[in-house]
């Protein structure tokens, strides 16, 4: 279970923005952000130049193709990793099944175009089969093992060879195939929702025609915890098992139980129970459910975030009036409060390398804004500007975007943004409501680190 | 409850061992052409996973979840508003950001008491909710102040406690969704339910 927080809390060499591309011009709270990135940042990486020349798919009807190549450009440039060159501009041809002549792929690397990629699609059955193959210079073009998957499945086959693509070049999982949990109304009842990370595919994963909210991944990504109300007078924390529907209680003390977390490690619940009177943080052991009261306050104490070591839990506290984040070691000892600017600062996050805490703040103008801040409290940037309500961060487990709700079109939705507040994408648009994004875990997977087969 | 974490990780790891050998097994089926048309014409072939081939598959499947219990829910909370709207209780309104009973809501208070105290047997359950402002997470700590402080005021008036349950809507069951003061002012509130069982 621990695979990915020992991932996630790994220097990983290599992986940075570029500075010079970045266009630090732009309105105040975001330079201060770029400000702030930067330092955890490698400035002296360059982004990848590829070329993706495209899948020849024998004119198939449905054109998958272009489909594929469309999808793998939008994951590759998310990944922030690569900077994609416009595939007309190469003149490469890809000549069907028999791929590219080697002397024009050797001549646009020599160029500048670090990486090319290509492939063929063909069917099988109900099936496409998806080979890939990819030039980096010398003598060889790798092909990586064949992809297989239903014909709905062609996004989630392209999104696996981008992350192929990342991992390949930054030793790190990427985050194509990574999916985002949220609360999503219909017809009046606010349900679970889990979509692919670009906002494709939503799938309804609660049909309680009442009120679910908060939901949150385990480590290993097969269940989410959640806030579920049964009833006016019932509401308990629940579990679901994404691959069965299957749902148990967890947490079904008196009073609210509210905003669940799991651990990284998967071992303990951390959550909001207001049985005390108010509402206090508790963790519950997930094998022996022994509870252990973290706080103890009149305040209200609320949204554990963990860190990723498992050692310290951010959450969000009135005792000093308003809502400010604070922090505590994760047995509830050594309480700090983390935020000082403004007089609202909740719903902290914190970030999978563990270097910044997301939150909602409340700006000078009264705006409900995402805001980042280092765990010592040293460093502040705001992300998000404008007349809108934003809710709800979560962090990609790369580190390198934030999902959010907010309000900015009129209606609540989602949306991510990278974490030095440039390239704000609209995930969802269906509705009026869809809010509390949760971002899973990256797939643990094997990657090939190199060509299985040599052409 | 006991337990449930681990009975759910068993349960999945049951099901993707079974998986895993259907898979196997469909695989040599399908290889040799052996089954095709058990279940009628028109059925896809089961897939097939050739060696040195990785397969992408859906890992979420989410069957529909008890219909019927959602059926109950909806029709108990329309008998509950429905008995509500005969009884002239009345709700109570907050400040922005507040949860202290302002002057209209303590009389609207000393109505709804006299109301229980004529009706003995009567229980509530108190709903507190508050506008769009602000985050969802904590905005369910505030509705449940407002609700708790409506509680707490009409224990003072004299009714049990044990009549009076308190939830938290936050912001999340509004009663309007314009941007406006005169809405956000509708949803700061803490409603009276009459509650039927």
């Amino acid at each position: 279970m621990t695979t990915y927080a020992n991932l996630a809390m790994k220097t990983v060499a290599g992986v940075a923005l570029s500075l010079a591309g970045l266009g630090l011009a732009g309105s105040l709270p975001q330079s201060d952000a770029a400000d702030v990135y930067l330092e955890a940042t490698r400035p002296d990486f360059q982004k990848i130049p590829i070329g993706i020349l495209g899948f020849h798919d024998g004119a198939l009807p449905s054109r998958p193709g272009k489909e594929a190549a469309d999808v793998l450009g939008a994951d590759l440039r998310r990944s922030q990793v690569f900077a994609v060159a416009e595939a007309s501009k190469l003149g490469i041809a890809l000549n069907g099944t028999s791929g590219p002549a080697k002397h024009k792929l050797k001549q646009a690397v020599e160029s500048g175009v670090k990486v090319l990629v290509w492939g063929t699609i063909g069917t099988r059955d109900l099936d496409y089969l998806l080979d890939r193959f990819i030039y980096d210079g010398g003598d060889e073009t790798g092909a990586s093992r064949r992809l297989v998957g239903s014909t709905a499945l062609l996004r989630q086959m392209t999104h696996r060879l981008a992350d192929e693509l990342v991992a390949r070049y930054t030793g790190e999982p990427g985050i194509a195939r990574t999916r985002i949990a949220y609360v999503s109304e219909q017809k009046g009842a606010r349900e679970l929702y889990v979509m692919d990370y670009d906002g494709h595919a939503p799938r309804q994963i609660t049909y309680d025609g009442f009120l679910n909210l908060a939901p949150q991944w385990s480590p290993d990504r097969k269940f989410l915890v959640f806030t579920s109300y049964q009833s006016r007078t019932r509401q308990n924390i629940e579990i679901v098992d994404l691959s069965t529907g299957k749902r148990s209680p967890l947490v079904s003390l008196a009073g609210l139980n509210i905003t669940p977390a799991l651990s990284p490690d998967g071992t303990k619940l951390a959550f909001a129970t207001s049985q005390d009177g108010n509402s206090e943080i508790y963790t519950m052991d997930m094998q022996t459910k022994a509870l252990q009261r973290l706080t103890v306050h009149s305040a209200g104490d609320l949204s554990p975030s963990w860190a990723p070591t498992g050692k310290e839990i951010a959450f969000t506290s009135d005792r000093g009036g308003g809502p400010q984040v604070y922090l505590m070691s994760s047995d509830g000892s050594n309480v700090r409060r983390l935020t000082f600017d403004g007089d609202y600062n909740a719903a902290p996050a914190w970030s999978p390398r563990g270097n910044w805490i997301a939150y909602v703040c409340r700006s000078e103008q009264r705006q409900y804004k995402i805001c980042l801040v280092s765990p010592d409290g040293q460093k502040r940037a705001q992300l998000t500007s404008g007349a809108s309500i934003d809710d709800s961060p979560s962090w990609s487990p790369d580190g390198r975007h934030l999902a959010f709700s907010s309000t900015s079109g009129g209606k609540t939705q989602l949306f991510m943004i990278n974490s030095d507040g440039k390239e704000m994408e609209q995930l969802t648009s269906r509705g009026t409501h869809n809010s509390m994004p949760a971002w899973s875990p990256a797939e643990i997977q094997k990657v090939d680190a190199q060509p299985t087969e040599k052409k | 409850m006991k337990k449930a974490y681990q009975t759910v990780c068993g349960l999945l790891m049951a099901g993707c061992l079974l998986a895993f050998a259907q898979g196997c097994e469909k695989t040599v089926q399908g290889t040799s052409g052996s089954k095709t048309t058990e279940q009628g014409l028109g059925t896809p072939k089961a897939p097939v996973t050739l060696p040195g081939e990785e397969r992408v598959s859906d890992d979420i499947v989410v069957a529909k979840a008890e219909p019927e219990a959602a059926r109950q829910r909806t029709q108990e909370m329309q008998q509950e508003a429905a008995a509500t709207a005969t009884t002239g209780l009345q709700d109570v309104f907050f400040g922005f950001d507040k949860w202290n009973i302002t002057d209209d809501g303590k009389q609207a208070l000393a109505t709804d008491a006299q109301w229980l105290k004529t009706n003995n047997g009567k229980a509530l359950t108190i709903e507190g909710h508050c506008d769009e402002r602000g985050t969802q997470a904590y905005n369910l700590v505030l509705g449940e102040k407002r609700a708790k402080a409506v509680r707490s005021y009409l224990v003072d008036l004299g009714i049990d406690a044990k009549r009076l349950t308190v939830t938290s809507y936050g912001k999340d069951r509004p009663f309007c969704r314009e941007r406006t003061e005169d809405c956000y002012q509708q949803n700061r509130r803490g409603h009276l339910v009459l509650r039927v069982k």
